[in-house]
This record gives C-alpha cells, sequence and structure tokens, in this order.
C-alpha cells in the first residue's frame, strides 16, 4: 500500500518507536500507559503527510516524538543533520494579562526567533490576524476566535524545516478559516515538510498527499491518503453500526 | 537520567549520536548566538511576567517594595515590639537579613514549581528546561534590584555611613544570585520528577528562615563553636551576615569562606543545569504525564 517515492530524500524517519510511562493511580500504585506501539514511517522532502485517528490514539504524540519534546522508551529516530521542526499550535503559552501585540513577541521568541525578528514580524501578525486595534489590548479581553487568529498568525510566522501541525484549522470563523486554509497551502505548495494531524477526514484529504491512520498506539494503515481515508472511515462506520 | 532515554535498541544512526553530529556542526560564532539568545528569552520572559503581574494588581509595581517591607514589619512587631530584641538598630539589622531571604525564598520557590506550571508550553516546543526557572529568577532580580536600593536609603537615613567596602556588596549578591539558581534548577527537576517534593519546598523554607539567623544574630550566640558551625554549614546564614558585616560593621567578609560558597554554589548550578539538559526529554514526559 505504500507510495513512497524513493527519489525524494528522507527528512524523518522513525523505526520501530514505542512510548509507554508510568502513572500514578492513587497511594503507592502506579500503571503503565502504552501511547505507541512499534510505529515505523518515513517522512520525505517537500511532502505533506497526513496523520489520523480517534482522540487517544497518539496522534499528537507522534508529533511530539517528531518535534524532539519526548523520547521515544523504545526504537529510533533518524532526522537529518541540521534539520530543524517546530510543533506548530494556536496560543502558545499567551499570558491573558499581556497585550496581543506583546504575546506575538513571546511566541515568535519561544519558537526561535530574535527579539528583531519578532519585531519584524508584529505589522505582518496584525494584519494578517484582522485584530485592529484590539492588538493593543491585553489578550484576556480577546473572544475565542480573536485569540485563535492571532495564535495561528503567530505560529505560521515561524520558518522551520519541518512543520508539524496539530488540528490548527478546528477553530476561528468560516471567513478566516478560508484564509488560514490558503495561507497554510501556500506554504505546503512550496518546497516545505508538513505532518498535519487531525480527527477530520475532508481536512486531510485536502491537504495532504499521503496520510497514516494511527489506531490505538499502532500503524492500522498507510498509504495514498484517499486509500487511508477511505479505510478509517470503513472503520468509523463499523463501530457506529455497533459491529465491533 | 532515566533508562527510558538511553535505551535505543537498533539503526545505525541512534538519536544520541545524531545529536552527537548537530553539536559538532556548531561554530563559535551560532554558539554566541544561540547563548544571546537565550538570555534575551530569559530576559523578555522576565520583564512580561513583571509586566503582566503589575497589570493583575490595584498597587501594580508599588507591591514590589510593599511586600518585602510588610515582611520586615511583621518580624517587627514580633521580634521587637512584643518579644524585645534588646538592640537599638534592630530595624536595620532585620532589614539586612530579611530583605535578601526574601529574595531567596520567594524566587526558588516559585522557580521550583516552574517546569510543572508551564507543561502546556512543553507539550508544544523542545526549548531547554532550564528557560523556566531562569525566568523567574530574572523577574525576581529586578525586584530586588530596586529593594536593594530601598535597603541603602535606609542605611543612610540611619547614618550608615557609605563607604567602599560596601562594593563587597556586590559579589556578596552575585553568590546569593547562585545559589538561588543552584536551588532553583535542583527544585525544579525534584519537583517535576516527583510532585512530592512540592511539599517539602515551603516547610524548607521555614526551616530556613528560622535558622538562617534573620531575627537573631548569629555571632551573638555565646557559643562560638555554633557559631562557626551555622556559619559554614549554612550557606545562606553565611551570605545574611556576611550583608550586615559590609552595610552595617563596613567589614570585609570572611573571603576564603566566601571563596569556599561561591564554589559550592557554582558546581550545584553546573550540575543541576547538566541534569536539567541531559534528562530534557524525560523532564517534558514527566511534566506532561505525571
Amino acid at each position: 500500500m505504500s507510495v513512497v517515492n524513493d527519489e525524494r530524500p528522507v527528512m524523518l524517519e522513525l523505526r520501530d518507536v514505542c512510548l509507554s510511562y508510568h502513572s500514578k493511580r492513587s497511594t503507592f500504585e502506579h500503571g503503565t500507559h502504552h501511547v505507541l506501539d512499534g510505529v515505523s514511517m518515513e517522512l520525505q522532502e517537500g511532502e505533506t503527510l497526513g496523520i489520523i485517528g480517534k482522540n487517544g490514539c497518539g496522534k499528537t504524540t507522534i508529533l511530539r516524538i517528531m518535534a524532539g519534546i519526548l523520547a521515544p522508551s523504545r526504537g529510533a529516530i533518524r532526522q537529518r543533520a541540521g534539520a530543524s521542526s517546530a510543533l506548530l499550535t494556536i496560543g502558545l503559552g499567551f499570558k491573558p494579562q499581556l497585550s496581543g501585540r506583546d504575546n506575538a513577541i513571546l511566541s515568535a521568541m519561544l519558537q526561535g526567533s530574535s527579539l528583531q525578528q519578532a519585531e519584524s514580524y508584529l505589522s505582518d501578525i496584525k494584519e494578517f490576524s484582522e485584530l485592529g486595534d484590539s492588538f493593543e489590548e491585553p489578550v484576556k479581553t480577546y473572544s475565542a476566535g480573536m485569540k485563535s487568529r492571532l495564535g495561528f498568525t503567530t505560529a505560521l510566522m515561524t520558518h522551520v524545516d519541518i512543520m508539524l501541525i496539530d488540528e490548527v484549522l478546528s477553530v476561528g470563523d468560516a471567513h478566516f478559516k478560508q484564509k488560514a486554509e490558503a495561507a497554510l497551502k501556500e506554504r505546503m505548495g512550496g518546497n516545505q515538510t508538513v505532518v498535519f494531524v487531525s480527527h477530520m477526514g475532508p481536512q486531510i484529504h485536502q491537504l495532504c498527499d499521503r496520510a497514516i491512520w494511527l489506531n490505538e498506539g499502532k500503524i492500522a494503515a498507510q498509504g495514498d491518503a484517499p486509500d487511508v481515508l477511505d479505510a478509517y472511515n470503513e472503520f468509523i462506520r463499523s463501530i457506529k453500526n455497533g459491529k465491533r | 537520567m532515566s533508562p527510558e532515554i538511553a535505551e535505543y535498541t537498533d539503526s545505525e544512526l541512534p538519536a544520541a549520536v545524531l545529536r552527537r553530529l548537530r553539536v559538532a556542526t556548531l561554530t563559535p560564532k551560532t554558539i554566541c548566538m544561540k547563548i544571546t539568545q537565550y538570555f534575551n528569552l530569559v530576559d523578555v520572559q522576565a520583564r512580561m511576567a513583571l509586566k503582566a503581574d503589575a497589570s493583575k494588581y490595584f498597587l501594580g509595581y508599588i507591591w514590589w517594595l510593599l511586600e518585602p517591607l510588610l515582611f520586615v514589619g511583621v518580624f517587627y512587631v514580633v521580634f521587637n515590639v512584643i518579644l524585645d530584641a534588646r538592640r537599638a538598630d534592630f530595624l536595620v539589622f532585620l532589614m539586612c537579613g530579611k530583605l535578601p531571604f526574601v529574595w531567596f525564598s520567594k524566587s526558588v520557590t516559585q522557580a521550583s514549581n516552574s517546569i510543572v506550571a508551564n507543561a502546556g508550553l512543553i507539550g508544544r516546543i523542545d526549548i531547554p528546561k532550564s528557560l523556566f526557572p531562569m525566568a523567574v529568577i530574572q523577574e525576581g532580580l529586578y525586584k530586588q534590584a530596586a529593594v536593594f536600593v530601598l535597603l541603602l536609603a535606609v542605611l543612610l537615613a540611619y547614618d550608615y555611613p557609605p563607604s567602599w567596602v560596601w562594593l563587597w556588596l556586590l559579589p556578596i549578591m552575585a553568590i546569593n544570585y547562585l545559589l538561588i539558581m543552584g536551588c532553583s534548577f535542583l527544585g525544579a527537576i525534584l519537583v517535576c520528577v516527583q510532585r512530592d517534593f512540592g511539599m517539602l519546598i515551603p516547610l524548607g523554607m521555614v526551616f530556613l528562615m528560622f535558622t538562617s539567623g534573620i531575627f537573631w544574630d548569629v555571632r551573638t550566640l555565646g557559643d562560638q563553636q555554633m557559631t562557626d558551625l551555622i556559619l559554614t554549614t549554612n550557606p545562606l546564614a553565611f551570605l545574611l551576615d556576611a550583608y550586615r558585616q559590609v552595610l552595617m560593621y563596613g567589614r570585609v567578609p570572611d573571603i576564603p569562606l566566601l571563596l569556599m560558597v561561591a564554589l559550592g554554589c557554582g558546581l550545584l548550578v553546573v550540575f543541576a543545569n547538566y541534569a536539567l539538559r541531559r534528562g530534557s526529554k524525560y523532564l517534558a514526559l514527566k511534566a506532561l504525564t505525571a
């Protein structure tokens, strides 16, 4: 089922990656959680890979491993030397008392920009997020939609070799959603390598060349996005019909 | 720090080797840029936290001075008005000890919780975990600068003559800062690995408050052996006494002991920073899941 194009160089490879951890249940009692179980996959330069699965299937964890935030308990990761990767999520540590401007500076710096670079992004961020004068107001006065607009825009400003995206398009009004999708598509269309996580099939279908379906920490299917989505949808239907 | 990180079973290029490869590509210039970037980020985070904090309260920035002064006020009422401290200079004596102690205790307590408190951010970016305690420590330093100016003003108002010996304040404050860093890093690691330590840190601060000679004088215990024991085993008691020797009596602090404390604090910082770097991913997992 794999459609690996061997001409493209590999950016990132996971081989037999497992992640499990101990967690507290009650006094003196521990339980072990297995989040990922023997996941092997490759990410090629310039491709957009979608990861789909139910809540709790390990989607976010696999992104965290790719971003170098977590180390696998077992297995190996190969990443091209010097390639940078970042996980983009909306609302990166927003401080509600600070203005949109200050939060944008902080977010950009946390994602690796220098203070000067962060300040140079500000006018673009203000314009794209359409916050207007609210940009100077504390974030605690923002509506949920305004927060997500600011969050998405600051995330979009980072420049990394591998962009890891965790459900960014799930909020915001219809107009901004379209604009955000268009901006993302533009980034993805270039030579940007992207991993895109979602529990919504249509988004993966629209944006991704290749997809992986994760189920209970294991890869259930991988290959061309439409094929994987068909298998996933079939599975969801079978749950709804109570066959499983 | 944990077998979970070290256990790479197969592959010609395990992550540990890759990490080494990546380090090898760093030039002195990029290392300098990384370090500047790190300290800029610490500075911006600290200043933004101060701004956010000030906007929360009606009295805003006034709290920087008001809070430590209220601490001094409470101690003054208890130990001078109620218990009679029997010394004319008690207010200045108390301020020289209490103000640096509040700096230490507030910074370390808050920094110890900083990694756990930033779990949301840790789940999204791979950043050095020392950044979180450092931002808290830097925030404390900015506040403390204002407090020290106030302390010097009080000394002048009470006719303590300024002298060149006061310049010893700079190394003493620097060592105090190192002690805060070392204890904060260690505390942040412990609380992240096992939340239970979070219960012990405030208790430890109460213990230090009673044993570091804040409202009593280490030098007038009447038992020279006990004085020496406290000054050599409790670096905080030594530093608080050094502040008093310099500011109140114009005496140079015990230099060999000062150097020993500096060395000890420096080693603690290096060791704890190494642990924070080495165990970065383990700490991230702990912060996210424990």
